[in-house]
């Protein structure tokens, strides 16, 4: 920080310190009140939780094997989020070339798709699906699709500015030996920026698993309508173990995406 | 420079990823049915769909005003809600100031709630407490912990020592350590991350709204379910001003609260 907060008196500390406290605790009872919410409900209802738990106890993991179609789902979820995470991350890279300073010399080009990045970025995740399932029926097609376009909207801002934060200089010196705008992207930003590129991707694809769980509820299919329809008829122990399944997918791929990551930056 | 350069030996490096790649782009496109004839069919529905949300219902826009404002309470109760917990997880998983046993309980109980998405957690929530908001709210609070758990953790394992041992060396106990130490030092990034949060549980609490905790988008999805395309396409519009107006909102406001190694 440049310039020091001044001093205080320790009597105006505490007074300004009361002052949030006490807007923070009222806003807070405000809403609770609001939303009906009782923080005593969860103590004194407490026993509908342990009901459940005591439904889903134990796991019925022989589902597993039973039932082949949870395999499918599984594999079906996988590569939701993998071509999803591919094309959008793609996708997200096209468009940041377009949106950098540095390599979109038209400036109306650059504000369009600037737009567009916005744009995206705002469409909530349950617009996107909605449409999609419209436009290309219940399945897994359309769970890649919304990936895509959430990939793009998260990406693109991120890649445009590491493009933008690439080093001057190589960009310079190919561009003065007589490089085309084609060739300076490619032979001075891309090798500046692949490495930081493809780390967001395993990145985005950890993520991306998350998302596509999600969307199986809202008829993308996988392992998340699997787990949605176990719920919904209440077989609770299938549902634990579906639940179980798919925390462990996402634990292993966070530590596989996280030790890829390291290797690469 | 000779001949060998120019040869297939020099991309062989290359070769077997991208071969990999490629054939785990074609795997997972037939396990998910991707095909060039189904978006081209889907371009034009998608397309024919849109001219049915013209024009947006402007009478039922009033009504949408209270669910939308339902949204906006469930993710800022959350949010307080999750970063009062997410400390609590923090402090007992940071290695400086925390057992050892109680660090790696808090950090495995972190890393569970990071891998289990939120929503999954209201369709459990749903099932024990009913429909309505408080299990969504309740979902975006676990949700907290799970991410703000990790980074609350992380950046208090990077706070300066020096102060730590200053006030130790007078006489503190654990409790004023971590109230005179710990929290001034990381409060900046706290309320950095907590408005980051915020966004994200927006976003959330619209998506929530769809599977029974109500707000905005329960409005969405009912109306998309009940095929009153108009009404959806003014709920859309709704959604899309709030989810703007709060990302500019938090923007300016962690643009004036500059940390170093924030989020972005």
């Amino acid at each position: 920080m440049k310039n020091p907060s001044p001093i205080l008196l320790p009597s105006v500390r505490y007074r300004r310190r009361a002052t949030v406290f006490v807007l923070l605790s009222l806003a807070i009872t405000g809403i609770s009140i609001y939303l009906n919410f009782n923080p005593l409900l969860l103590f004194t209802e407490f026993h509908y939780v342990r009901d459940l738990i005591g439904e889903m106890l134990p796991p019925n993991f022989s589902i597993l094997w039973t039932n082949k179609t949870i395999l499918g789902s599984v594999g079906q979820t996988l590569a939701m989020a993998f071509l999803g995470t591919l094309a959008g991350g793609t996708i997200a890279i096209c468009m940041a070339f377009l949106a950098a300073s540095n390599t979109m010399p038209l400036k109306l080009v650059r504000i369009f798709v600037r737009a567009l990045l916005a744009l995206e970025r705002i469409i909530p995740v349950l617009v996107t699906v909605l449409l999609f399932v419209i436009a290309v029926g219940l399945g897994p097609f359309a769970g890649v699709l919304t990936i895509t376009v959430t990939t793009v909207g998260t990406f693109g801002k991120l890649f445009t500015e590491a493009i933008e934060n690439a080093e001057h200089a190589p960009a310079e010196a190919i561009f003065s030996v007589g490089a085309t705008r084609w060739q300076v992207a490619h032979f001075s930003i891309l090798p500046q920026v692949l490495p930081s590129f493809i780390a967001n991707f395993l990145y985005a694809f950890d993520i991306n698993l998350r998302v596509a769980i999600g969307l199986g509820i809202f008829g993308a299919g996988g392992i998340g309508l699997q787990l949605y329809m176990a719920m919904k008829v209440l077989h609770y122990p299938d549902a634990l173990a579906l639940l179980c399944v798919s925390t462990a997918l996402i634990m292993l791929t966070e530590k596989l995406s996280d030790h890829l990551r390291k290797k690469i930056l | 420079m000779n001949l060998q350069d120019f040869s297939l030996r020099r991309y062989r490096k290359r070769l077997l990823p991208l071969s990999i790649l490629l054939l785990l782009v074609i795997l997972s496109a037939r396990v998910c049915g991707v095909s060039g004839e189904g978006l081209r069919s889907g371009i034009i529905k998608g397309y024919a769909f849109l001219g049915h949300l013209f024009p947006p219902d402007w009478a039922a826009f009033p009504e949408m005003i209270g669910p939308a404002f339902e949204s906006v309470v469930i993710a800022l109760l959350a949010t307080f809600f999750g970063v009062f917990l997410s400390l609590c997880f923090a402090l007992a998983a940071a290695a400086n100031i925390s057992y050892p046993w109680l660090r790696s309980l808090s950090r495995a109980f972190i890393a569970i709630e990071r891998s289990l998405p939120e929503i999954i957690i209201v369709l459990i929530l749903v099932a024990a407490f009913g429909l309505g908001p408080v299990p969504g709210m309740l979902a975006l609070t676990l949700g907290c912990i799970g991410m703000l758990g990790k980074l609350f953790a992380d950046a208090i394992e990077e706070i300066d020592i020096v102060t730590i041992e200053a006030i130790e060396a007078v006489g503190a106990n654990k409790g004023q350590v971590i109230v005179f130490g710990v929290l001034p030092q990381i409060m900046p990034r706290v309320i950095s991350y907590a408005m980051f949060r915020f966004e994200i549980n927006i976003r959330l609490s619209v998506l929530l709204g769809a599977v029974g905790a109500g707000g905005i988008g329960y409005e969405l999805d009912s109306a998309f379910n009940l095929l009153q395309y108009h009404r959806a396409f003014t709920a859309l519009i709704v959604t899309l001003l709030l989810v703007f107006i709060i990302e500019r909102l938090s923007g300016y406001l962690r643009k004036k609260i500059k940390v170093e190694g924030a989020l972005k």
